[in-house]
């Protein structure tokens, strides 16, 4: 009977096997076929499909950028808004987790308990409001509407919340106090160095999330040399680049790929900061 | 003098409960720039798009009339804005379905002690990748796959699938049907790493007892499994239903940004942003589009949250 059970197990574990593999070639292809078509020419893609990259980068990149598309622009857009995110993001969810974890005071419960909800409210359906708001401060087409409100994002401060959790020590902030450190110089000198890990968890999904938002800077942004890398990939689909498909999926590339490097070196703490920000009990 | 150490020691800890009682309320300056932050980018955008609801402001005039109700009345009576709504919650709930479904199949075979599947973190986080890219990007990414010179209509004319070259996005049942797969295509591996995160802090012991009692793996799942994911399984049920309410990019770019073929991928905020950005910048409508869906999708989000977790 032992020995029947062991069969099933392996005849269940290669179907599980050749379904996983299904299952990731309908993950991988649309972005294999989007980096490989990136280094073909137009002529090569329609021809048909190729697993393998070819030679014309370069002429793709000549095309890309010789339509009045400045790329670069849109690159370097895009990294100073998700960078001063992310640093705005992560110093702020710290503090105000730290204020969390570190201090009992009256409302404490409420608060952290507030912060959850914050998490499930459905905040950019009040961007119209945020936009007229915005236009009579004069903030429209400008970054600060687009870093300023890091400032209070709960996503981040629920999961610096859990992560402060499971590293404060309390002595150690006692032992800082006894060496008459001020509060906020502890947090800064004795918390921010042991918080490091959560801090780049933090960090990255806060950077991924600005590097993709398309609807608020849409909205929020008008001038052209101000627009973002998802707004110029509106640009690569319209009529300047109806044939080219090399130089659209190149400038697609430009947009996925540092997002792929991102992950590779940092895989670790992107999955368990998914896993670690849904597990509250 | 012994006793007068401890004395002294045990008084001076009380200094240091009593100063870190007062010191509690340094807690206030902590979360401060976060109340003040959300006051200012967080509340009060959602005040003023509730009172931009009641009014007929326009971007282009300065002056704005309070007209009542009368914006919710016409979206009501507007048959774009109840296809709209209805589109989104069925581009949702058919996402919702394959993506919980394929992520607990995958997530019970990965955390399973019997079949000890191999590299699974490997996997796991292959799966997870798509969600991370630019949803705008991949948007504009299949629309040019499907698009009529694409390389999908090559390869179906090719292989002998399709007679001649088919206009996939023209057709409402491909379009829907590509919002759905492309928002399952991004989610079903975040969906995973959550529900392994709660299956495997499910105790071992619980399985071992239920196996000498000789319950089958799916007895197991479905009495063991399945009750103790119940809090991940609603983080998951919300957060997606909240995401999915304001589904934009992947429906705007894949089309001509109007929900085409004939309103058929036309979701909750592209109706939104058309009020918004129409010719007259209808803002106070706009408002009116986004109050009324925050209200349903906060309904829905705190009522799936409450009622399934105080049975508990």
């Amino acid at each position: 009977m032992l020995k029947n059970y062991n069969l099933n197990t392996r005849f269940q574990r290669v179907f599980i096997y050749i379904f996983l593999t299904i299952l990731l070639i309908i993950t991988i292809v649309p972005i294999w076929l989007l980096i490989v078509n990136a280094t073909r020419s137009t002529v090569e893609i329609q021809q048909g499909l190729s697993a393998m990259p070819s030679t014309h980068l370069i002429e793709n990149y000549r095309i890309l950028l010789g339509r009045g598309l400045n790329l670069w622009r849109g690159f370097m857009n895009s990294l100073f808004v998700a960078a001063a995110t992310t640093i705005i993001s992560v110093y702020f969810s710290l503090l105000t987790a730290y204020g969390i974890v570190v201090y009992d005071f009256p409302g404490k419960r409420l608060f952290s308990n507030f912060i959850v909800i914050l998490v499930m409210i459905p905040m950019q359906l009040s961007i119209v409001g945020f936009y007229q708001y915005m236009s009579r401060l004069g903030l429209t087409d400008n970054y600060a509407s687009l870093i300023l409100p890091a400032i209070a994002s709960a996503g981040s401060v629920f999961f610096g919340k859990q992560y402060l959790e499971s590293i404060v020590i309390k002595d150690l902030i006692d032992a800082g106090r006894v060496d008459g450190a001020s509060e906020i110089g502890i947090f800064h000198r004795i918390m921010m160095p042991l918080a490091i890990p959560g801090a780049v968890t933090i960090g990255i999904f806060a950077f991924i999330a600005s590097w993709n938002n398309f609807f608020n800077a849409f909205i929020l942004i008008s001038s052209i040399e101000k627009y973002t890398l998802p707004m110029l990939v509106q640009t690569l689909r319209g009529d300047v680049y109806r044939t080219e498909y090399g130089a659209i999926y190149l400038g697609l590339a430009v947009t996925i790929v540092p997002i792929i490097v991102i992950y590779a070196l940092f895989s670790r703490y992107i999955v368990s900061g998914i896993a670690m920000g849904s597990v509250k009990e | 003098m012994v006793l007068d150490k401890s004395e002294r020691k045990q008084s001076r800890s009380k200094v240091i409960v009593r100063r870190r009682f007062k010191k509690n309320y340094y807690g206030y300056l902590f979360i401060a720039p976060f109340v003040i932050g959300f006051l200012v980018f967080g509340l009060y955008p959602i005040f003023n798009t509730l009172y931009l609801s009641f009014t007929d402001t326009t971007l282009l005039s300065k002056e704005a009339n309070f007209v009542g109700l009368s914006n919710f009345q016409r979206l009501f009576a507007d048959d774009v804005f109840t296809n709209a709504v209805k589109n989104t919650w069925l581009l949702w709930i058919l996402n919702f379905i394959p993506q919980i479904g394929i992520a607990m199949l995958l997530s019970v075979w990965f955390t399973s002690a019997r079949l000890k599947l191999r590299a699974v973190g490997i996997w796991r986080a292959l799966f997870f990748l798509p969600n991370l890219l630019m949803p705008a990007a991949i948007a504009a990414l299949f629309f040019s796959l499907f698009s009529f010179y694409g390389p999908v209509n090559q390869f179906m004319v090719r292989a002998g699938l399709l007679p001649e070259a088919k206009q996939f996005l023209q057709d409402p049942m491909v379009a829907r049907g590509l919002v759905i797969f492309i928002q399952w295509w991004m989610w079903f591996g975040a969906t995973i790493i959550i529900l392994m995160a709660g299956m495997t802090s499910i105790s071992i012991s619980l399985y071992e007892s239920a196996m000498v009692d000789g319950a089958s793996g799916l007895d197991m799942f479905w009495r063991i499994t399945l009750p103790l994911l119940k809090p991940i399984l609603i983080y998951v049920f919300v957060t997606s239903l909240v995401g999915g309410m304001q589904m934009f990019d992947i429906p705007y770019l894949l089309t001509d940004g109007r929900g085409s073929p004939s309103g058929s991928i036309m979701t909750n905020n592209i109706l939104m942003y058309l009020k918004f950005s129409s010719s007259k910048g209808h803002i106070g409508a706009a408002s009116a589009v986004g109050v009324l869906v925050f209200i349903m999708t906060s309904v829905c989000a705190l009522g799936i949250f409450y009622f399934l977790r105080e049975r508990d």
